[in-house]
């Protein structure tokens, strides 16, 4: 195992030393990065099928049912962990990994054992979707994956924190970036709330209205103290680098981790607004979902403000593209995700397509956006290639962005028209059934845009990663990293 | 049953331990402190403030040979 020294600030030394240095960091992340990185690509594709076929199934539920595997039960937690295990969690550690060594200006430690912890999570995630597709899930949402994969992840995790851990431990600047933050909540909290969750319903200590506490504590955390400062501090990072001008008010971004910190674990029980819980754990969640106003303001406001003057460079920056999306999706999934924790709202959209509108606007606009410009602006870096073709990233910009929107817009109508029908009495329920198929149509239409989008993005990885071309200097240190990188 | 009553006590603990020592480290080691500096801190003499560092990829008549 190598690669475990520090190398030097090179601030004493000018640009060149600077330069060589940041290199020699990037290139020590080369080979873990790219395994999760490409292996969260492969997820994605396949978990955009699992995606398809769960879409058409809502609105011709006779397609394939005859073989248990691709019935709905199944194909949606297929779906789910795919993305959320496979793509999610992958591009994310791929991303967090690169960013603490940047921002430790430290290397990479244990390269080899982050390798085969990405191949294990790897294997761990197949056997996991296909336990469940044999019909082995645990039907806990979000913890489908049967407890002793979920233990291997575990594992993986425990290298992951042992790696930032030591970045941090080897850091060779001051000051702890705002960015650090939101990664060392991501993770150095989520793996024990995944532990605990998965112990807590598979062990058998819970059971039903505590189970189901449990459970949706837990899931909503995957997006509040996993993806979601895991994302934030890949926008905090790209935004001022890409365009070359520091963060608008530091305070701002501090205010919103502490607070991020403070409130977001609380939200969960607002999943089950309505249920037989005690209303006073439901108003705890819903006071911490409206609390959150206070982190994402201040994130939209400094995200924004430090664009202020710079938004001509959206049409140069594919990086910067992408993350500004994300960012501006963070404040609208954020907004709308605290007035839908409300019971006077909630009563109307629980049970409806409104509530998987949402989770997408949050899992897809922001956080997938985040992690696509993440990557556009890290694989350049590791391999020293360019990308292929800059008509084809604008192709995969649109396809997805345009995407999201023809899913969320629509469906979020569409699913709010649904909860008030369902909500009333003189409606027939098979009514409102037939009523949603219009939109569930444009649900699936949005998602073949998205689709599309992704097997562009793949083609593009692909050539990079696959590329026999040998690498020019960029990321061998005497040149710099591509002004088109 | 003691065994996960002591785990999540341990975990909830460790959470509430954990941030309120994560941000007295931060407080006690100037982490709140100089602002502007910080907000610098990932630029450098190589990257300074108002170098863009991305940008779409060249065609491949246009780059360099």
């Amino acid at each position: 195992m190598s690669g475990v020294s520090t190398v030097p600030n090179g601030s004493a030394d000018g640009p060149r030393q600077e330069l060589l240095a940041r290199a020699a960091i990037d290139r020590s992340c080369r080979a873990p990065v790219l395994l999760f990185a490409g292996s969260a690509v492969l997820w994605l594709l396949v978990g955009s099928v699992w995606a398809l076929l769960a879409a058409v199934k809502m609105h011709t539920p006779g397609l394939l049912t005859s073989w248990e595997p691709l019935t709905f039960g199944r194909v949606r937690p297929v779906h789910l962990n795919m993305t959320i295990f496979g793509w999610a969690s992958m591009s994310g550690i791929a991303v967090l990994l690169w960013l603490q060594a940047r921002l430790a200006r430290a290397r990479l430690p244990f390269p080899n054992l982050l390798i085969a912890g990405g191949v294990v999570w790897n294997l761990a995630l197949a056997a996991g979707v296909w336990e469940i597709s044999a019909g082995h899930g645990t039907s806990v949402e979000w913890i489908e994956i049967p407890l002793f994969w979920a233990l291997v992840f575990a594992a993986v995790f425990a290298v992951v924190m042992a790696a930032s851990l030591t970045m941090f431990a080897r850091r060779n600047v001051a000051h702890v970036y705002v960015s650090q933050w939101y990664l060392f909540g991501a993770v150095l909290w989520f793996p024990f709330l995944y532990l605990m969750a998965n112990a807590l319903i598979h062990a058998g200590f819970t059971r039903g209205v505590t189970a189901a506490a449990t459970n949706w504590w837990f899931a909503h955390n995957v997006l509040g103290l996993w993806l979601t400062p895991i994302g934030l501090a890949t926008i905090y990072y790209l935004i001022p680098k890409v365009i070359g001008a520091p963060i608008h008010s530091y305070h701002l971004s501090l205010l919103g981790f502490w607070s991020l910190a403070l409130f977001y674990n609380w939200a969960g029980t607002h999943h089950l607004i309505g249920g037989p819980l005690p209303a006073w754990l439901v108003t705890v969640g819903i006071v911490g979902s409206v609390m959150m106003f206070v982190p994402v303001v201040t994130v939209g406001i400094n995200h924004h403000m430090t664009m202020v003057g710079h938004f001509h460079r959206l049409a140069d920056s594919p990086t910067l593209r992408f993350v500004v999306f994300a960012g501006m999706s963070y404040t609208v999934v954020s907004v709308q995700g605290s007035l839908t924790s409300l019971r006077s709202i909630n009563e109307i959209n629980h049970f409806t397509h409104y509530t998987v509108a949402h989770a997408h606007l949050g899992v897809y606009a922001f956080f997938s956006m985040a992690m696509f410009g993440a990557l556009y602006y890290v694989l350049p870096r590791l391999t020293g290639r360019e990308w292929s073709s800059a008509r084809l990233i604008k192709v995969h910009f649109w396809a997805s962005a345009a995407g999201i929107a023809l899913y969320w817009g629509p469906l979020t109508v569409g699913g709010w028209l649904q909860g008030l029908a369902m909500n009333n009495p003189d409606v027939p329920f098979l009514e409102v059934m037939t009523g949603t198929v219009s939109w569930l149509w444009g649900r699936t239409a949005a998602g073949a845009l998205m689709t599309v989008g992704h097997l562009v993005f793949a083609w593009l990885v692909a050539r990079m990663l696959l590329s026999r071309e040998p690498a020019p200097a960029v990321a061998a240190g005497p040149e710099p990293a591509g002004e088109g990188a | 049953m003691t065994l996960v009553y002591g785990m999540i006590w341990i975990v909830v603990l460790g959470f509430a331990a954990s941030a309120v020592g994560a941000l007295v480290w931060a407080i006690q080691h100037g982490q709140m402190e100089r602002f502007g500096s910080a907000a610098r801190s990932i630029f450098d003499e190589e990257e300074p403030v108002g170098t863009p560092t991305d940008a779409f990829p060249r065609s491949p008549a246009e780059r360099r040979p």
